[in-house]
């Protein structure tokens, strides 16, 4: 199958690996990925979304018909860019008001939008349309006898009739499922979907008790579980769940935080026997002891 | 609580949904949402009840909606189906209509080059990942001025048009 990249902002200005990670995993398990070109900001929830329909709306538009011109569904990683896009879709698809609005705004481009684009998560292509036997057959390296614990992106889960693709947005799964067909053993523990706190103003405007509130999830990761990564599947809790363990060690002057974290499509492609310099080189928690686990193995 | 100035019919300027008046503040809305644990904390059902009750005043000067993580537990959860996350972005979307100072900085990033964030710029990195030039935008300029007409038909960029001249 073909599918319509969408990377967002954070993933190709400041975690490339990760984009380099999802180009070089899914054509080798069968998802080609074509660019789109031209595309805008998402637009992400703090921006258009919070000023008007018009603008929220016609960026929604923009990057939806980018698509739709090639004839493909989009594939996206960023937790927020997925979200935003498929409510905008949503409302577009609902409501041929705005949609005719819209069209009125995106028509200087020679676009037309008819909302057949669809908009799906990367670890949803990877859960539906590969399946967890097919990568446990592709991989060449494995996580055996490692622990890992899953960050289940919000964006992904809420609210489940707009956005959702798992059984119960309650108990989520594709992402352990997926984690435990590399050979890991995922770990339960008690706030597996407590938010990484990591999105909107919440870290701006409040950040010692954003800093608070993550830190009870490390807590619990390391009080109750064997974890030697975490494992998520949005750029947001990626640079978050890392960057914030440096944080919390230097306010306490301590070397407690230091749970590498990894994108899925990073370890996969560790996996699959990438080079780690290109597929999963930038972070603050060291990821050494991971990777040369899984390319000694 | 001075209701003197309240307007009962402000819901309606702000988010005009029958929905909103099912909401019986059994605060649902606050449990799991990270931003609840700010200072000031996010309540999102004190919001609700503010829209209803019409104090504008309060609302107008209320910081606490931009904390909101958009994860939308809060919509997931509501057994009224107020849709407390497409609140919080009506409350926002009034607020910025009505106070110039609550337009996002982040818009003026976006109409500039299309993106919150510089992406494409760092071409050395990328190249050394093996990645290839990104069509941004930003590199399409016939395309970026199309974007920003675009914009500027719309409310909060033609009513605020002084932050996008270039200078």
């Amino acid at each position: 199958m073909e599918l319509c990249l969408f990377l967002g902002c954070n993933t190709p200005a400041i975690r490339p690996d990760v984009e380099r990670a999802i180009r070089a995993t899914m054509p080798e398990l069968g998802v080609d990925l074509a660019d789109a070109e031209g595309y805008v900001c998402c637009p992400a929830f703090g921006s258009f979304p919070s000023t008007d329909d018009d603008s929220y709306l016609a960026s929604s538009g923009w990057n939806l018909s980018i698509a739709e011109a090639k004839g493909l569904d989009i594939m996206v990683q960023c937790g927020s860019c997925y979200s935003s896009l498929r409510m905008g879709r949503d409302h577009l698809a609902h409501d041929e008001e705005k949609l005719a609005r819209v069209n009125e705004l995106i028509e200087l481009t020679g676009r037309k939008l008819e909302c057949k684009t669809k908009v799906r998560h990367v670890s949803e292509i990877l859960y539906n349309e590969v399946g967890a036997e097919k990568i446990s057959k592709t991989i060449k390296k494995n996580l055996n006898g490692l622990h890992g614990i899953v960050q289940y992106p919000c964006h992904t889960l809420f609210p489940s009739e707009i956005v959702g693709f798992e059984e119960s947005p309650r108990e989520p799964k594709a992402l352990r499922i997926l984690t435990e067909a590399m050979g890991a053993t995922v770990d339960h523990y008690s706030r597996e979907l407590q938010c990484c706190g990591g999105a909107g103003g919440f870290s701006k405007s409040s950040p010692a008790e954003a800093t608070e509130f993550t830190k009870t999830k490390l807590d619990a990761i390391i009080d109750e579980t064997k974890a030697d990564f975490i494992v998520v599947s949005c750029i947001t809790c990626l640079m978050y769940l890392d960057n914030i363990q440096k944080k919390l060690n230097d306010a306490q002057g301590t070397d407690k935080y230091h749970i590498p974290v990894f994108d899925y499509n990073q370890l996969l492609a560790l996996c699959m026997g990438f080079d780690p310099k290109q597929v999963a080189s930038i972070c603050t928690v060291p990821r050494n002891k991971v990777i040369d686990r899984i390319t000694a193995g | 609580m001075d209701f003197s100035q309240s307007d009962k019919d402000l819901w309606k300027q702000i988010y005009n949904t029958k929905d909103l008046l099912h909401c019986f503040n059994c605060s649902t809305c606050l449990s799991g949402c990270p931003a609840s644990h700010g200072d000031p904390p996010l309540l999102v059902r004190n919001l609700a009840r503010m829209v209803v009750y019409g104090l504008e005043e309060d609302l107008l000067n209320d910081d606490t909606p931009w904390a909101c993580v958009s994860c939308s537990r809060c919509e997931e959860m509501c057994p009224m189906d107020v849709k407390p996350f497409e609140m919080i972005l009506a409350i926002r979307r009034w607020q910025t209509l009505n106070d110039e100072t609550r337009v996002p900085t982040a818009i003026v990033e976006i109409y500039k080059r299309g993106y919150t964030q510089s992406v494409g710029t760092n071409t050395e990195l990328r190249a050394s990942l093996g990645l290839p030039e990104l069509q941004t935008i930003t590199k399409m300029p016939e395309m970026l001025k199309l974007y920003q007409e675009m914009l500027m038909k719309t409310p909060v960029v033609s009513e605020n048009d002084y932050m996008f001249n270039e200078e």
